[in-house]
Formats: C-alpha cells, sequence, structure tokens
C-alpha cells in the first residue's frame, strides 16, 4: 500500500513537479537566508568583540546583546508569526518577511559562533599585532580572522544545516504553490490532499532532506579538511 | 627617551585590583635598564604601560617628546591657573600617597565642574601640542612578549615583513630584504618559509626578536624573554640580547636573570608592590641593596 503510493508519486508528473518546487524553494530559503545570517552575525560578532576595548561601541554591543538574547531565546515558530502577521503584515510580503525572519534567526547564532572562533585565538596574537603599531582592525583582518576561520567553519556548517531544516516551518504559515513560501514540506502537505497517504509523502520529502544535508556535510568536511591542510600548527 | 611619570594601574571592575601604585622612572637613550621582581609586584605591567597595551590608570607615558596617554591633570597642575585651590592642595601635600592622591583627583573633576573650562582647556592644549597617535609611538618601540606571540597563521618570513609592509615603511622588495638579513643574522635563514608551529622556543624568541628588529625600532621592551623557554635555549636568547646591547640599542628588560642583569644593565630597578623599591646601577644594586624587600629578594633568588 506504502510502496503503491510512493510509486504513484513518483511517477505523477503534477506530484512530483511540487517536490521539486518545494525542493527549489528550499534551496533559495535556505541560501538567502544563511547570506543575512552571515552578514547580520559577522557584523555583530565584530561590535560585540570590539566592544572589549573600545568604548564608542559598548552601546552597540548593548542593542547586539539584546538581538541574540531575543533571537536565540525564542522560538523561531514564534517569530516567523509575528514577522509575517503583525510587523510585515503587507499583501504578497509573506515570502520575504519569511526570509528575513530566517536570515536574522540564523544571525543570532552565526554571531555566536563567530565570535567564540575569535575569542579562541591566543590573546597574544592581537597583542603581538598591536604591538609591532598594526591597527586594530588590521591585526583583526591579517591575523585573527584567519586563525579563527578554522574554528568557525564547522559551526557555521552546524547552523546552516540547521536553518536548511528549519525552513520546514515556513509551511505552517499558509503555502501555497506558486510561491516561494511553498517548500519541500509544504509540497509533502499538498500531495497529502491528493493521496492521503502521509507516510508516503513524507517519506520521500525526508529522503530528498537527507540527500542536502548529507551533501552539505560533505561540502564543509572538504572546507574543513583545506582549511587543515594549510593549517601548518 | 621614555619618561614614565606617576603611573597607577588599577584593574577590575571597580579598580579594585591595584597594580601601580606611583611609579616614575626615565629611561635614557642607549641605557640599558633591567626591571626585576617578585611575580604580582607590577614589573610586566609597567613594561606593558610603556607601549600602552595596558593603560594606565593615572599618570603619563611619554615616548621622545611625545605624549602617549591622555594628559593627567595632577601633573600639569602648574599650568592650571583656573583652579587654584587644587593647586595650592597639592603643593602642601608634596607627596600624597595612592588614595590621597586619587580622592585629590576625585576632588579635582569636581573643581573642574565648578571653576572649570579654562583648566580643561589647558589640558587640550597638552594634549593637542604632544600626544600623537598610539600605532604610530608604537613604531619605534619594539616588544618581546614571553610567550613568542608570533603570528600563527604566517611564515616566518611574512612575520617579520608583515608589519613594515603594511604600514609602508618598506617596499615589498626592502622589507623582504631586511628580513632576511635580520634572519641570516640571527642564524635561521633557511626557517624562512617555515611556520612558527614548527619551531623550537629558542627559535621562536630569536625570530619574535627579529620580527621587532624588522622595524627598526629606538627601543626595546623585553617582557619576561627566556622565562617560558627550555633551560638549554636560554642562552641563544639572551646571546641575542647581549649582542643587541652591545650595540647601543635602548633595552627594557623585564627578567628573573640575575646574571644578565649584572652583565648587561646600566640600571636595575627593583619593583616590589607596585613602586620602585630600588633603582640602581648593577654593583650597587646586587652588592650593596638598601631596601629590605630588596635584600630579602636578593637573600632567596642568589
Amino acid at each position: 500500500m506504502l510502496f503503491n503510493d510512493i510509486i504513484k508519486i513518483l511517477t505523477d508528473k503534477e506530484l512530483l513537479g511540487y517536490i521539486f518546487e518545494g525542493l527549489g524553494n528550499t534551496l533559495i530559503l535556505t541560501v538567502v537566508a544563511a547570506v543575512i545570517g552571515l552578514f547580520l552575525g559577522f557584523i555583530v560578532a565584530i561590535v560585540k568583540i570590539s566592544a572589549e576595548g573600545n568604548k564608542y561601541m559598548k552601546i552597540p554591543a548593548v542593542i547586539c546583546n539584546i538581538y541574540t538574547t531575543v533571537f536565540r531565546g525564542t522560538p523561531v515558530a514564534l517569530q516567523l508569526f509575528i514577522m509575517i502577521f503583525a510587523v510585515f503584515a503587507i499583501p504578497g510580503f509573506k515570502p520575504y518577511a519569511a526570509i528575513l525572519t530566517f536570515g536574522i534567526n540564523s544571525g543570532a547564532y552565526v554571531s555566536e559562533s563567530i565570535r567564540a572562533g575569535i575569542a579562541s585565538v591566543d590573546k597574544g596574537q592581537m597583542e603581538a599585532g598591536r604591538a609591532v603599531g598594526l591597527s586594530w582592525n588590521t591585526t583583526m583582518i591579517r591575523i585573527i580572522l584567519p586563525q579563527a576561520i578554522k574554528n568557525i567553519i564547522p559551526a557555521i556548517g552546524n547552523e546552516i544545516i540547521a536553518l536548511l531544516k528549519e525552513t520546514s516551518i515556513i509551511s505552517m504559515v499558509g503555502a501555497t504553490v506558486g510561491t516561494l513560501t511553498f517548500d519541500l514540506n509544504a509540497a509533502s502537505n499538498t500531495i497529502y490532499r491528493e493521496i492521503p497517504n502521509f507516510l508516503a509523502s513524507g517519506l520521500i520529502v525526508g529522503c530528498f532532506y537527507l540527500v542536502i544535508v548529507y551533501f552539505l556535510t560533505f561540502v564543509i568536511k572538504y572546507i574543513e579538511r583545506r582549511l587543515r591542510a594549510s593549517d601548518k600548527c | 627617551m621614555i619618561s614614565v611619570r606617576n603611573i597607577y594601574k588599577n584593574f577590575g571592575k571597580k579598580g579594585e585590583i591595584k597594580v601601580l601604585a606611583g611609579v616614575s622612572c626615565e629611561i635614557n637613550k642607549g641605557e640599558k635598564v633591567v626591571i626585576i621582581g617578585p611575580s604580582g609586584s607590577g614589573k610586566s605591567t609597567m613594561l606593558r604601560c610603556m607601549n600602552l597595551l595596558e593603560e594606565p590608570t593615572y599618570g603619563e607615558v611619554w615616548l621622545e617628546g611625545d605624549l602617549l596617554t591622555p594628559a593627567d591633570p595632577y601633573l600639569h597642575y602648574n599650568v592650571i591657573e583656573a583652579s587654584k585651590t587644587y593647586q595650592e592642595m597639592l603643593i602642601q601635600r608634596p607627596q600624597p600617597t595612592k588614595e590621597e592622591l586619587i580622592c585629590e583627583i576625585k576632588k579635582n573633576d569636581l573643581l573642574v565642574k565648578h571653576e572649570g573650562k579654562a583648566y580643561k582647556q589647558e589640558l587640550k592644549k597638552v594634549e593637542q601640542q604632544y600626544r600623537i597617535d598610539i600605532n604610530l609611538a608604537r613604531q619605534k618601540m619594539g616588544m618581546v612578549f614571553q610567550h613568542f606571540n608570533l603570528f600563527n597563521n604566517l611564515t616566518v618570513i611574512q612575520n617579520l615583513m608583515l608589519a613594515p609592509v603594511q604600514l609602508k615603511i618598506m617596499s615589498k622588495e626592502e622589507a623582504r630584504q631586511k628580513a632576511m638579513g635580520l634572519l641570516r643574522r640571527i642564524g635561521l635563514e633557511d626557517k624562512a618559509d617555515m611556520y612558527p608551529a614548527t619551531l623550537s622556543g629558542g627559535q621562536k624568541q630569536r625570530i619574535a626578536i627579529a620580527r621587532a628588529l624588522a622595524m627598526n625600532p629606538k627601543v626595546m621592551l623585553f617582557d619576561e624573554p627566556t622565562s617560558a623557554l627550555d633551560p638549554e635555549m636560554v642562552g641563544e636568547v639572551l646571546d641575542l640580547m647581549k649582542e643587541l646591547a652591545s650595540e647601543g640599542m635602548t633595552m627594557v628588560v623585564v627578567t628573573h636573570e640575575m646574571g644578565f642583569a649584572r652583565e648587561v644593565a646600566d640600571r636595575v630597578i627593583f619593583m616590589s608592590d607596585g613602586i620602585i623599591a630600588e633603582d640602581a646601577p648593577p654593583e650597587e644594586f646586587f652588592n650593596n641593596p638598601k631596601n629590605p624587600r630588596l635584600k630579602q629578594f636578593l637573600d632567596k633568588v642568589l
């Protein structure tokens, strides 16, 4: 029965089309949100780190702390509802509000990964850079960040994998075919209406998630290995 | 060359940990000054205050007529006319204790609020006239750390070239030649393209010295340069430092190597509890110490 349903879905052009549309949207959502997250996270991390020695950065650092606390401290589903139905309650803006939410949410996590990565570099490196007359910025860019990146990459990889799976929450806010909010999970829900076997569509979609995540893990491992290779320590 | 004027350094959120309690000293051109003292006496902090890796809580640091720290109100009371009460207060008490001084500075802040913009302007004038960017000042001061702190992500030659090239003091080619010359001098030419992690402690420290020398500094600060080394490697680093000294480099060295102090120093400073307890030429310092704490210390270490 289950097997028949799976075959039915995989051979039906329309149903298979749903899945591929959902797959495409999931990837778009993840990539755009990840880019927003990385950008935000990097800025927030730098603000927090620089606040240690720069009194002008104290207030921005407090704001950044509130940001990470709030967005890491509340469920992303709740954030999504608030952003879509309250903050950006503009017709047609739903997909963008959703991407923004995921981006901002992941930025909070990414910022902590980057901050921890930078903090893990020996303090003496910054001192040595400053002692020869380099500015804080130059030392950060030429000395600290290249060393921190090895510690940051694995954590960011984890964050992107989590983000990819988290985008499935978007199907909760009413996803319709042909819009960006129609992700893999929404595809599974739509197929369920035609072939009422949740396990069949769920298993197929689950496989798709698994394959992408496996691929991502592979890419991250590869980057890590490349970085280790240049790491003569 | 370096003039440290009445430096106080407090650590901790409320400044409850008092590490330096009013330190003043002059380092003249070509002079080799060795600072010794028990751990926790503030000797490393004082050295780090000289190039502002630690910012003094009060007091000033001068390098060749340039002010590195903010102008300290206490040190400029003589130029301040607006705050007469404050002057009188200080003249009556030429050597205030640390607590009194801090109290006075606080009172002075109040006086500034009451009496005077003129006073603040005087301080500003001093800063405008003498204060220079710390990054510029640090180019003239080489620093060598206890834990070497070579840039781990760069090769040895890149370590030496980074600052001169980044700060546009030399072209890449000039910097490379200078760096190779320095490496040849310390006998580590063949390590130029290696990463620091593959080197021994003694090699790292000699390269760290070369890295500082690549900037053509006018003074070298050494913060316990041999304390993290295996015993058999101490010699090679000390030899290089002696060589530098004989070439007339101005040096300030925090160390536990008494032999080095005896042999190389023009002056030895003993620090204890955040103040300079004794400041004398080595013969006098070791043979005829006056300070009781120093006597105790020398009995223990010699």
